[in-house]
């Protein structure tokens, strides 16, 4: 797409769910900055494209690589790797016994060693930054669904990945809600962040997206940037698919 | 289809035709009420029976005398409850730590470990407390042939091992039930933070999943207080041994009976409100 360097490379990943064959020798590079949003009907494995990508869900043959290393390797560092790649779910997942500076605190304490007081810290400035800097005493319980999901997307950052996996995350929510969350993925794309987007928001495909990446049936069918995808697709699959949205 | 067709009768009748809610009230107060009279008729007879003055009205209440004797220290029905506490106290500590690892054994991905857990808890919970207690008590010093055990007062450990490897299994079944009552999304999210398995049980679904166990384990814990009455057959100073001491010198059943099921109360009845504030501190949630 660019002569920036590949920060994510899918190289024929093949993935089945016992019989079922989701992913079709998926071939697909993320560069660095890049704001790759991922479309496609239900059940074309969007997904479990992204799940595969930090390994909660393994593939059978390829192999995917951040910024040269094999993720799918073996004798991959997982816990070390996923470190690097940070993920945001449809339903949060936000833990429930912590408060929101505890949600975002937790793994770099646990995992990087970082003091606690530099931790809790380092969460506040990043709740602030998702604009939740009043919420930092509050249990996921007591947050509406769009507060959980920027203290989701703040936990994730507090790890300082390299690239960002965002898995429908705005699915779950209320109509009214929605907005706020892509806001924080908006200006997270202004500042640089790699992300890969899977999303049914058109809009903000069209806005923020550098590629769109069109998949049906676990095949990738069409990769192009946002205003020629929406404008002329490519593909006949592409144009059934937006034919279907209006 | 019979069945589901047959109990949606048997709903819609029993709101509409057997009674009213006003007659269903009633009734079960007439109940409750006749319960609560034979009760206390029977407590009468228990206690005031040897002062009813009717020839040959019976024998066998409760002996105050004996009583007085009986509660009158240094007897050994404190000693006997407080190695009732002692006990309980130590093998809940024990069974509720052995329990953890058997929940975390039984939700483990690892095919071998979770078989083996499963094999525990199938045995622990298949064949009865007694038979466990006895294969420690009189099986293990067996096992070193007659004389040659080397533990000289092997009843306190051996009711310790018994009870935990017993209650382990129970607490292991609730641990892990409050496990399993985790959403696997939380597993997910530690995991991708780049958290290890054991720091993601550790930080994230072990306090939670506690949480769930805890009205179950404290079930098992006034249960462990009861079980305590099975030690008397391993010569564990317990509550029953110290009634059949009295009966056997008095041939008096209901005094000491009464002392002893008067003891196990003042445990079980103290704990058993524990268990319920724990249980709705659980609901309420935590707020360290």
């Amino acid at each position: 797409m660019s002569d920036r360097p590949h920060l994510l490379e899918f190289e024929r990943v093949n993935k089945y769910f016992g019989e079922t064959h989701v992913l079709k020798d998926i071939d697909l590079e993320v560069d660095e900055r890049e704001v790759a949003v991922v479309i496609g009907p239900s059940g074309s494995g969007k997904s479990t494209l992204l799940r595969c990508t930090n390994r909660l869900e393994e593939i059978q043959s390829g192999e995917i690589r951040l910024d040269g290393t094999p993720i799918t390797a073996p004798d991959a560092d997982v816990d070390r790797l996923r470190q690097r790649i940070g993920m945001v779910f449809q339903s949060f997942n936000l833990f429930p016994h912590k408060t929101a500076l505890g949600n975002v605190s937790l793994a770099p304490i646990e995992v990087k060693g970082i003091p606690e007081s530099k931790a809790r810290e380092r969460a506040r400035t990043l709740l602030e930054r998702v604009g939740l800097g009043d919420q930092t005493d509050s249990y996921p319980s007591e947050l509406s669904g769009g507060q959980q999901q920027r203290v989701a997307i703040a936990r994730a950052l507090a790890m300082d990945p390299e690239v960002m996996l965002f898995d429908e995350v705005t699915s779950a929510l209320d109509p009214e809600l929605v907005g706020e969350v892509l806001e924080v993925m908006h200006d997270l794309a202004d500042e640089g962040m790699t992300m890969m987007v899977v999303t049914h928001e058109m809009g903000f495909a069209r806005e923020v997206a550098d590629t769109i990446t069109l998949m049906a049936d676990g095949e990738l069918v069409e990769r192009t940037p946002p205003e020629q995808f929406f404008d002329q697709p490519t593909t006949d699959r592409g144009q059934q698919f937006l034919s279907k949205l209006l | 289809m019979g069945t589901s067709h047959s109990s949606h009768d048997a709903e819609a009748s029993g709101s509409t035709q057997i009674a009213s809610d006003e007659t269903l009230r009633r009734l079960s107060m007439a109940v409750a009420g006749a319960f609560t009279l034979l009760v206390l008729a029977f407590l009468a007879i228990l206690f005031l029976g040897a002062y009813i003055p009717v020839e040959s009205f019976g024998e066998g209440f409760v002996d105050y005398s004996l009583l007085v004797q009986i509660l009158t220290p240094p007897s050994g029905y404190y000693t006997a409850f407080l190695n009732v506490i002692g006990v309980v106290v130590v093998s809940a500590i024990t069974s509720v730590i052995a329990g953890i690892f058997v929940g975390l054994g039984r939700v483990s991905k690892t095919p071998f470990t979770a078989r083996i857990s499963r094999a525990y808890v199938e045995f622990f919970r298949g064949t009865p407390l007694l038979f466990q207690l006895i294969a420690v008590y009189y099986g293990i010093p067996a096992l070193f042939g007659t004389g040659n055990f080397p533990i000289q007062n092997f009843g306190w450990p051996a009711a310790v091992i018994g009870l935990t490897l017993n209650h382990a299994a129970y607490t292991g079944e609730a641990v892990r039930g409050g496990i399993e009552s985790i959403p696997e999304g939380q597993m997910e999210a530690a995991r991708t933070l780049g958290m290890g398995y054991v720091q993601s049980m550790r930080e994230v679904i072990l306090p939670q999943a506690w949480r769930n166990a805890v009205p179950a384990v404290g079930n098992d814990m006034i249960i462990l207080v009861k079980d305590t009455s099975l030690l008397t057959v391993i010569a564990f100073p317990e509550l029953i041994s110290q009634w059949q001491y009295t009966y056997s010198n008095t041939f008096d059943a209901w005094t000491p009976l009464v002392v002893v099921g008067a003891l196990y109360l003042l445990i079980t009845v103290p704990l058993s409100s524990i268990v319920q504030r724990a249980g709705s501190v659980v609901e309420t949630g935590d707020r360290r």
